[in-house]
């Protein structure tokens, strides 16, 4: 058998859990939601680029770009609220109540996060090892709460710009120059990032590229584990619970949609950086 | 009133037999001669022109007894000839505006006239009004009447020969498409399509007898005349646009921003190319018009939500005399702007019903970099700018610095190359 091309699927196995379904499900619809909001919003906010009257037409005009971008709000905001809702019931269900806000398994930011982020340069400058990562780095804790404060202020902010007259009742108006404002810097600040940092990140690094299905398949090898993930498997391994995290390998037509959907999204990222790079610096 | 109505029946009943006389007094004129012995007969004219077609100087009686001259009789414009036959040569009619004195007065002051009399190539009252067939310019079938004048002037006006020799100039290209433009303006389908009379035609703007190029003071089409041209049928618009900014400034000849005049109707609505006020792309062609002017306002409004659905070619967001009003356009610190503190909520109201004081405080020319104006939108826009300068920036170092790192371990890892061996080493 051939190399497969996901980083997540080569190496020695057996397979590991890493993501559950509700997670992946959320991720693929904070995927197609951010692709709708997206594509929706930059010809409005780069109107003066070349590409933009072509684009506002290709999704159907002026009018079913809004509508887009409204459902996909509601869909952003439809995840929000089952994501917490989900974390919340894992909260009630583990025995451990602290492990979810610390230690190894948290998504809140803690002094090792901030060790690794400075051995990580001294690594980058050849001074030190590379630090090796839990479950989650700190490049995985940043973009999951990028999102939290992103949903928030783009969310907040857009839906101020939806309802003006009712949010007028006890706001003033120069509220919604500052939303303006806030919706289209931070939407860009988004964009920006995933479209870049994030897929550098998870992507396109030599060590990943040219992809990652994990977020997909929900799985890895154990191999890719020790890699990128070494302090958790070592965990597991010491806490005797590898075995139990033990996977299926993904089957045939599950990892190539998988492959599929993820070379479609990259090469729609790079290309909607590209409109905006040609916008901004033309 | 049986009296009144007795005497009209006296008046119809004498104009109905003086209009049945009216065949013998035209063709006798008073004088005895017979013209109609001649002129009326084709074969005879034909052999005595030498040409082939009907004759210029076949005139029948019934070609002229129903046209406004019919109760003329040939020699009162034709007094030489009268008199007699032989017909003294290269005798002329009598000036038209022997009867016509204003008419000829206006033509006279005219550019035709005036290339008539440099070049000999220009019209003539014959030429627009025919010589034997004048009819009135309400008359279906005069060139004269109002579904007829584009045709008429295009007669010229749209003939490359002639276009070609007089409208050369780069500034004058409008002048050269301008009839065939007119044909597809709301004014010209009017005519054309809904056969409306009322529609302007070329006459109503240019004149009938006094045309005159529009850098030309006493033209009608002069930038100081064409509201007032405009205004003969746009009375109501003609009224607002006086008593707006722009009217003001017109009148008191103040120039604005970049030494540019107060708009005038063509301004926006151009003139061979005036269409319906609906028709969106002709609308971001009037935003770029005030914007020529307003420079800071036209930039400021591109950053709003309104500017950039504008820019996209839709057609419903508020543009520039959505707020401002079309030609009623007044400074905000004018009571009667629509853009004075007071007005404004009414004003937003008419896109957004629920608009209230505090929605009408919204920034519709919010500036991020005029600080002293907008310190709030200045500090967010800052703030913004920071908070997406240091996340790319440091994570954009995260992602080259690791590039780097990997590169550098790549080739320390290499296995020795083979010695290389250089040449004459």
């Amino acid at each position: 058998m051939t190399r497969p091309l996901s980083v997540a699927d080569q190496g020695d196995g057996p397979y590991v859990w890493r993501f559950t379904t509700v997670d992946r499900t959320l991720h693929a619809l904070v995927m197609i939601s951010f692709f709708g909001l997206v594509l929706t919003g930059i010809p409005l906010h780069f109107s003066y680029a070349p590409w933009a009257r072509g684009l506002v037409r290709a999704l159907g005009g002026f009018q079913a770009a809004g509508l887009i971008h409204r459902l996909c709000a509601i869909i952003t905001f439809g995840y929000f609220v089952v994501h917490i809702a989900s974390v919340l019931h894992s909260w009630i269900r583990r025995p451990d109540k602290l492990g979810i806000v610390w230690g190894p398994d948290s998504m809140v930011p803690q002094p090792k996060d901030v060790r690794d982020v400075i051995q990580m340069f001294q690594w980058f400058l050849g001074r030190g090892p590379r630090p090796r990562f839990d479950r989650f780095s700190y490049m995985e804790k940043f973009d999951y709460l990028a999102v939290f404060w992103g949903v928030a202020i783009i969310g907040g902010s857009g839906l101020l710009l939806w309802f003006p007259e009712f949010f007028a009742r006890f706001l003033p108006g120069w509220a919604f120059n500052v939303a303006t404002i806030v919706h289209g810097d931070e939407a860009l600040l988004a964009l920006g990032f995933i479209f870049t940092i994030h897929f550098f990140n998870v992507h396109l690094r030599p060590e990943k590229f040219p992809i990652d299905l994990v977020i997909f398949t929900g799985r890895s090898t154990t191999a890719y584990l020790k890699e990128e993930h070494p302090l958790q498997y070592e965990r597991l391994l010491r806490e005797g619970r590898l075995e139990q995290m033990t996977a299926p390998a993904p089957s045939r037509t599950f990892y190539l949609w998988s492959l599929v959907l993820g070379f479609a999204s990259l090469a729609l990222g790079i290309t909607i950086i590209v409109l905006v790079l040609w916008a901004t610096f033309r | 009133m049986p009296r009144t109505s007795r005497s009209l029946g006296w008046v119809m009943l004498a104009l109905v037999l003086g209009g049945g006389g009216g065949t013998v007094a035209w063709a006798q004129g008073g004088t005895g001669v017979e013209c109609q012995l001649c002129h009326g007969d084709r074969d005879f004219m034909r052999a005595a022109s030498g040409q082939d077609t009907t004759p210029r100087l076949y005139v029948t009686d019934s070609l002229v007894r129903d046209t406004r001259h019919g109760r003329l009789a040939c020699g009162s414009c034709h007094p030489q000839q009268a008199v007699g036959y032989p017909h003294g040569a290269g005798a002329k009619a009598v000036p038209c505006q022997t009867c016509h004195a204003q008419a000829g007065l206006d033509w006279a002051g005219s550019i035709h006239a005036r290339n008539v009399a440099d070049r000999g190539d220009a019209p003539t009252c014959v030429s627009c009004h025919g010589s034997h067939t004048v009819y009135g310019a309400d008359d279906r079938r005069s060139p004269t009447y109002a579904l007829n004048v584009a045709s008429l002037c295009g007669g010229c006006h749209a003939d490359p020969r002639i276009v070609g020799t007089y409208f050369m100039a780069p500034e004058e290209a409008q002048a050269r498409e301008a009839v065939g433009q007119y044909y597809q303006t709301v004014h010209g389908a009017a005519l054309t399509r809904a056969g409306l009379v009322v529609s302007a035609t070329c006459n109503d703007c240019h004149g009938a007898h006094r045309v005159l190029p529009g850098e030309e003071a006493r033209s009608s089409v002069n930038r100081q005349n064409i509201a007032a041209t405009c205004g003969v049928c746009h009375a109501g618009v003609l009224e607002v646009y006086q008593g707006s900014a722009h009217g003001a400034a017109l009148r008191e000849r103040r120039m604005g921003a970049g030494g540019a005049p107060a708009p005038v109707c063509t301004d926006c609505h151009t003139s061979h190319g005036i269409v319906r006020a609906s028709d969106p792309r002709w609308f971001a062609g009037v935003v770029e018009e005030c914007g020529a002017c307003h420079q800071r306002l036209y930039q400021t409004y591109f950053d709003t939500y309104h500017g950039k659905a504008t820019k996209l070619g839709f057609g419903l967001t508020a543009k520039c005399s959505d707020c401002h009003t079309a030609h009623d356009v007044r400074p905000a610190s004018d009571p009667q702007s629509s853009v004075y503190p007071l007005n404004l909520v009414a004003t937003c109201a008419r896109c957004h019903p629920d608009a209230n004081a505090n929605f009408v405080q919204y920034y519709a020319h919010g500036d991020v970099r005029d600080r002293a104006r907008y310190p709030v939108l200045f500090w967010v826009w800052a703030l913004m700018t920071t908070l997406l300068a240091s996340v790319f920036l440091f994570f954009g170092l995260h992602t080259v610095l690791w590039v780097g790192r990997l590169a550098v371990n790549r080739v320390r890892s290499r296995p020795p190359a083979e010695p290389v061996h250089r040449e004459g080493a």
